[in-house]
């Protein structure tokens, strides 16, 4: 082969093999980037005023006088809210009313006892107020804009009736009053539309027991019982989103012509056209800003906070604690037991057929499902081995980290017992000849010179202890719960937190960046720990060559 | 197969080559030539006894029926084309052979008249009587200073003085204190070939051993470390009992006061070095002492 042909095949094949590491980071970027950029949402992102109310009154922490006043500047925008909604209400909400004037009316009633007004006065007042009940319960439900004029008029003759003045029947004519005011701008024959759209509008803007709503629950309501529906938009891509359905209401209807159905955005102040809410839409469109506040938010605290309500609010803290005692737990387990078994192969064994007999079974053992080992270590250290030692039958951090150690120590035993083989011949020969038993040679001078390699299994069962879900499943994780005090206590991970967010919890839709937040902690977690263990191999390895 | 080495000169008879002229012509800035020690070791009692010792490899003999006697405070060299079983023999003295499975010895192979290969033998106390320095330098990957420490240590020196006492003297007896003293916690890895095999004598030399074994060392060092090894052979050899295989006749002549000639397992031939090379009593060791075999 000629010279400059060679020369051009190396440089082809320098190429080729750095082109596939290219490509490999790219894929790796590619994949990794969607993630991490999604999951950084869960620490950065735009928080609003809810945000900061929420971790002041959920995790007590922000400074409170800065806080009211932000929470009063917001109020002050979300007053004008309020008060279309209730101008808009008083005139329409036709049940309620009803409601209103019967209740009116037995008030009035028992307010005339008190005063022991004389029997016969009594009965006629009493029959004009129901007489008035009825005509404003008849009014109310007209949809004939001249009958309820009448109607009105007539109610508010006696609106001068000394007898009513001053007491609380006073209130028949302001509802009356409104009534008029609001029956004259609108469709009458839309009423009960209106009041379905009225209420709708409300649970979008300050949401309900279930719901969350836009702006979250008003000042006077009494405090919801689950945290999660207390705040309305905590960070601007739901601010966003809320909105976004607060001002276009989307319907699925038969498209016409075939059974199935489509899809129809309208706008939401299309309903309520003519009518005084109408203004409220752009009101609110134009000073979302102002009603929330939303502004830049580092969540660092992401990383230490307990969740609250299925990680509706709150971080991953107990998780990552979880992982790394599981982690650790599992890897204090699998590294003696896996350079022991090695050193075993390696030095103490001749070639017979009970080590080829082992040796299959590692490897075997390699190759069984993740799930298996969750069930071996269900049945065995669970629910056999535990109670034979007296401890309690149930799933906890100790079992967990066998099963783990377990599951990954095929890997361990591969790799120590590559590093242990590696080990020059010569070392071994210079520590015998010095007299050192075969023991004390493996101990002091075998054993540190495969150091790093055993390290390298190390970093290979570290990722997979702590990414695996199936073997916990069984022994010791739980999606929600306390924090452990011991190892005896089941735990929270972040590799089950994310496969019960993803399966198992209605809430993590509404909560995307919560779930990719805990998947990128994972990865994070598992790329620092794996990071130590190799920054830690580099110095071993400069150790012993001596730089 | 012809072993790589300097071929010696033809013309050269075997008597011609006296020690003196070895050092003055081959080895660089080496101390002065020592004089030539008179042979008078054959009245001493023996410190390593052969007789009929064999051992085998399964069913295929390493040696055969070795009978030699090695006497104390002398450098013994034992000299052979490759594969004849001379560091077979070299490493039986310390039964180095053990690590090799389905070893097994015949005769008697006896160390300060105990016979090494009898159950009773404290491996431990043999393998430190009996230090050895192997072909390539194998320092551990550990500090210089712990290096030496490893035999003392295991022989349950724990003080931190008497270990710096026992270090010092261990490097000042291989002549690389004055190279090592200012860095001891430098691994040993960071030093030359040279250096890490005057090392691996110091660290056997250490455990205060009355016999050393060497395996070819200088055969991974270049002719300056190499002069270095022979000169420290010569110091040493004043108060050890030295056994040194070598594939260089010329290096056997230069350090070695008896040598052995080994052929196909078997001792040929075993006599004064000087005999060896200049008047061999074998035709065997004659074709190879003077390059016509070999």
């Amino acid at each position: 082969m000629k010279l400059t042909t060679r020369a051009t095949l190396d440089k082809l094949f320098t190429g080729v093999t750095g082109l596939s590491i290219v490509l490999l980071s790219l894929v790796l970027i590619a994949v990794l980037g969607p993630m991490v950029y999604r999951g950084s949402s869960a620490v950065l992102f735009n928080g609003t005023v809810e945000f900061r109310k929420m971790q002041r009154e959920l995790f007590n922490r922000g400074d409170e006088k800065e806080l009211e006043g932000e929470i009063a500047q917001t109020e002050t925008f979300r007053q004008g809210v309020y008060a279309k909604i209730d101008a808009f209400k008083r005139g329409i909400d036709i049940d309620a009313m009803s409601d209103r004037v019967r209740q009116i009316n037995r008030e009035y009633g028992k307010e005339l006892r008190y005063k022991n007004t004389p029997t016969e006065e009594y009965t006629e007042l009493r029959s004009r107020s129901r007489d008035i009940r009825d005509i404003l319960e008849e009014t109310f439900e007209s949809q004939d804009i001249a009958l309820i004029e009448d109607n009105v008029m007539e109610v508010l003759q006696a609106a001068q009736d000394p007898n009513f003045l001053g007491t609380c029947a006073e209130e028949y004519f302001t509802i009356a009053r409104n009534f008029l005011a609001a029956a004259k701008q609108v469709d009458l024959s839309r009423y009960h539309e209106y009041v379905a759209a009225l209420e709708e509008v409300e649970l979008l803007l300050f949401g309900s027991n279930e719901h969350n709503g836009l702006l979250g629950p008003r000042p006077e309501e009494p405090t919801r019982a689950m945290a999660r529906v207390r705040y309305g938009a905590t960070r601007s891509d739901q601010m966003r989103e809320l909105l976004d359905r607060f001002l276009v209401a989307e319907q699925w209807v038969p498209a016409e012509g075939t059974d199935s159905l489509v899809k129809v955005r309208t706008p939401r102040v299309e309903q309520f056209e003519g009518t005084s809410l109408a203004s409220l839409f752009p009101y609110v469109e134009e000073n979302i800003e102002k009603l929330l506040n939303p502004r830049f938010t580092f969540y660092w605290q992401f990383f230490v906070d307990d969740n609250v309500n299925s990680h509706y609010f709150g971080g991953v803290g107990p998780e990552i604690l979880g992982t790394v005692f599981i982690t650790v737990l599992g890897m204090v387990f699998v590294v003696p037991l896996g350079v022991i078994a090695a050193a075993y192969l390696v030095e103490c064994s001749s070639d017979g057929w009970i080590i080829r007999l082992i040796r299959m079974c590692i490897n075997t053992l390699a190759g069984v499902p993740s799930i298996v080992f969750g069930l071996f270590g269900l049945a065995f250290f669970v629910l056999f081995l535990f109670p034979l030692l007296g401890f309690e039958q149930k799933p906890c951090i100790l079992a967990a980290s066998l099963t783990l150690a377990l599951l990954t120590l095929p890997v361990m035993i591969r790799a120590s017992e590559e590093a242990i083989r590696t080990v020059p011949q010569s070392y071994k020969e210079g520590s015998l000849a010095l007299g050192a038993s075969r023991f004390r040679t493996f101990m002091t001078v075998i054993l540190p010179a495969a150091l790093p390699g055993i390290l390298t299994g190390v970093i290979l069962s570290l990722s997979r202890v702590a990414g695996e879900t199936a073997p916990i499943l069984f022994t010791g994780a739980v999606s929600l719960g306390p924090v452990p005090k011991s190892m005896f206590d089941p735990t929270r991970t972040l590799s089950y937190g994310s496969y019960d967010m993803a399966v198992g919890d209605r809430l993590a839709m509404m909560v995307p960046h919560n779930q990719y937040g805990m998947v990128v902690t994972l990865i994070m977690l598992i790329l620092i720990l794996n990071a130590m263990a190799i920054v830690l191999r580099s110095r071993v390895f400069k150790k012993l060559k001596g730089h | 197969m012809r072993e790589k080495e300097e071929p010696m000169p033809v013309s050269t008879t075997a008597s011609e080559i006296s020690k003196s002229d070895v050092k003055t012509t081959v080895v660089l800035g080496s101390q002065p030539a020592r004089p030539a020690k008179a042979p008078a070791s054959e009245s001493l009692e023996a410190v390593i006894r052969s007789k009929d010792f064999s051992l085998y490899y399964g069913a295929k003999a390493g040696v055969q029926d070795i009978t030699m006697d090695i006497y104390p405070r002398s450098v013994t060299a034992i000299i052979g084309p490759s594969g004849c079983g001379k560091s077979t023999f070299l490493r039986s003295i310390n039964r180095m052979n053990d690590l090799i499975p389905h070893v097994r010895t015949e005769g008697v192979l006896a160390v300060d008249g105990h016979d090494i290969y009898d159950k009773r033998t404290n491996l431990v106390s043999l393998r430190q009587q009996v230090g050895m320095v192997f072909q390539k330098p194998n320092p551990f990957p550990k500090s210089i200073f712990d290096n030496i420490a490893y035999g003392p240590r295991l022989q349950g020196v724990r003080r931190r003085g008497e270990l710096q006492h026992v270090v010092e003297q261990s490097l000042k007896a291989a002549a690389i204190w004055d190279e090592v003293k200012d860095d001891l916690k430098k691994s040993a890895l960071a030093l030359s070939g040279g250096q890490q095999q005057r090392l691996c004598i110091a660290r056997a030399l250490a455990t205060r051993p009355r016999v050393l074994l060497m395996d070819e060392p200088c055969s991974a060092l270049d002719p300056i470390a190499t002069g270095r090894i022979e000169d420290l052979i010569g110091q040493l050899q004043s108060s050890y009992t030295i056994v040194i295989v070598t594939h260089n006749m010329q290096q056997a002549a230069r350090v070695s006061e008896r040598a052995a000639f080994f052929c196909l397992g078997e001792l040929v031939e075993y006599d004064l070095t000087t005999k060896i090379f200049s008047n061999p009593s074998k035709k065997q060791t004659e074709d190879y002492v003077t390059g016509r075999f070999g």
